[in-house]
């Protein structure tokens, strides 16, 4: 390949991350208690809590990585790193490319405006121009289904139609790498099977995907790699039947 | 990172803004009437109470009530936003990643916008009482811009703050209410004791009301020395709020 590796659009490359809790108990919460603590003099030197312990992987561009592992064990914060939400204690993490999540559906949906409105400003927060969002508006409609409702208030929509349009304008920012966070629970059997068919599209045509979930299936059904996150430590990472086979062996209380 | 760069957030910036000049209103009959009229009522209020009940002898007092009530209002408005513009916006900051200075970036964008909107009010008052800036009316966005920039810096170290200890947003409401009565809105500067002359240099936001009263009544040119002052005052808060901020921002998604 003419270019480094390192540099490839679509590529993720986490090095060496540990990432300290920020354990409300563990931080004063008032003035009160920072006048207190302050009073005190500085606390006795508190045991630090890692959500994430020396994690690292390379996700090459389009390809399709799995992320599992239990309620609690990182992936949340692992997702929020990826995102750039917030940043590791220790370690890098070099993100190349636009990055979507599907964590961040209806981020900035207000309930007194119509669903149009909702559309354009949610766009803009997922990083698309007027025009661009302008361009897509047809078939974020036709795709959330809602071409009868798209000028009433938000708040009168179900909660079905709210997450079907705040999918449809998350699928159609068009990424070069997509994070999908166990969202797929979205609308009803057939609506699900259509996410299904955009998220295929989008790795045919060459995105890198993100599949963060506790649940086998999925995982298995969309990814080639995976890694394997327990209590904040990458336990596995490789061929996706392999990380899934000792995840389920050591759900299952037999393995490792 | 994949960071967007800054210019990229534009379009989501504006989008922001107009949500929230247009959410402000929406659902109440009057509109945004409503940002002229709290001044109006004040107006009447201070009037009555000052000028009628206590009998300052100011001339044109009701003139200059509302002059110097239009930028108050943008500040302290700008500032009660501004403070929780972090901590009401958590669903959003938890899961989107964008430069987070944004947020009280339109909250004292949003006031502004509704500050220009009442000015035509004012030149019909002005106008009534044969009054106005002439030629001076081209220093009104000098004293616009240093009022933008004092209010985000101020505001960049509530919304810090407000996001560890909400308690700030409770001590706001007096604070203002001080700040209020120590800037010359009710009385106009000249009537200010001599032992108390200080205050107007720790104060910047005394020149800066003083000065749209000139402006606007007297028709003189802003340049007083207080004035300078506050600008280079303007500046260091500016300064100092951003670094704050930005030393703590990637803490806001854990801690709020």
């Amino acid at each position: 390949m003419a270019v480094t590796a390192t540099t490839d659009i679509g590529s993720v490359e986490v090095r060496g991350v540990w990432k300290e809790y920020a354990l409300a108990s563990q931080r004063p919460r008032t003035l009160k208690e920072a006048v207190v603590e302050a009073l005190r003099g500085r606390l006795p030197e508190r045991p630090r809590t890692w959500a994430l312990q020396d994690v690292g992987f390379r996700i090459e561009p389009g390809e399709s990585f799995g992320i599992i592992g239990t309620n609690g064990s990182g992936k949340s914060t692992l997702l929020k790193l990826l995102t750039g939400i917030s940043k590791p204690t220790r370690g890098t993490v070099d993100v190349h490319g636009k990055v979507s999540a599907l964590l961040e559906l209806g981020a900035g949906f207000h309930p007194d405006f119509s669903g149009r409105e909702n559309t354009f400003l949610n766009g803009a927060i997922l990083g698309l121009s007027r025009k661009e969002v302008a361009e897509r508006y047809d078939r974020i409609v036709a795709f959330a289904e809602l071409a009868d409702h798209i000028d009433q208030p938000v708040k009168t929509y179900s909660s079905g139609m709210y997450m079907r349009l705040a999918f449809s304008i998350a699928v159609h920012v068009e990424p070069e790498i997509l994070i999908i966070d166990e969202v797929l629970a979205v609308g009803d059997a057939a609506f699900q099977k259509k996410c299904i068919e955009r998220i295929r599209g989008f790795r045919r045509e060459g995105r890198t995907i993100i599949f963060v979930s506790h649940s086998h299936g999925q995982v298995a059904e969309l990814c080639s790699r995976a890694a394997w996150i327990d209590s904040g430590v990458l336990r596995a990472v490789g061929p996706c039947e392999d990380v899934l086979a000792q995840y389920e062996a050591h759900l299952a209380g037999t393995g490792v | 990172m994949t960071t967007r760069p800054w210019l990229a957030y534009r379009e989501m910036f504006l989008g922001l803004v107009e949500r929230e000049v247009r959410a402000r209103y929406r659902g109440s009959f009057l509109g945004f009437l409503w940002s002229l009229l709290n001044p109006l009522l004040l107006m009447g209020i201070y009037s009555l109470v000052f000028s009628v009940f206590m009998r300052i002898q100011v001339p044109h007092y009701a003139l200059m009530l509302f002059t110097g009530l239009l930028p108050w209002t943008w500040f302290s408005t700008s500032l009660a936003n501004g403070t929780a513009s972090i901590t009401a916006n958590a669903n959003l900051i938890k899961k989107v990643y964008f430069p987070l200075e944004i947020l009280p970036l339109v909250s004292v964008s949003t006031n502004w916008v509704n500050f220009l909107f009442s000015l035509p009010v004012l030149g019909l008052f002005l106008a009534w009482e044969g009054l106005g800036p002439g030629w001076a009316i081209l220093g009104l966005p000098l004293l616009m811009a240093l009022q933008f920039l004092l209010t985000l810096g101020v505001n960049l170290f509530l919304a810090t703050l407000n996001a560890f200890y909400k308690d700030v947003e409770q001590l706001l409401g007096p604070v203002l209410m001080a700040w209020f009565y120590l800037t010359p809105v009710v009385y106009p500067l000249s009537m200010l004791p001599s032992d108390y002359a200080w205050l107007i240099h720790v104060n910047p936001m005394a020149p800066l009301v003083s000065a749209y009263q000139d402006l606007f009544l007297k028709g003189q040119w802003p340049g007083s020395p207080a004035l300078a002052l506050a600008a280079l005052e303007t500046i260091v808060i500016v300064l100092l709020g951003w670094l704050f901020f930005r030393r703590r921002k990637f803490i806001f998604a854990e801690v709020v």
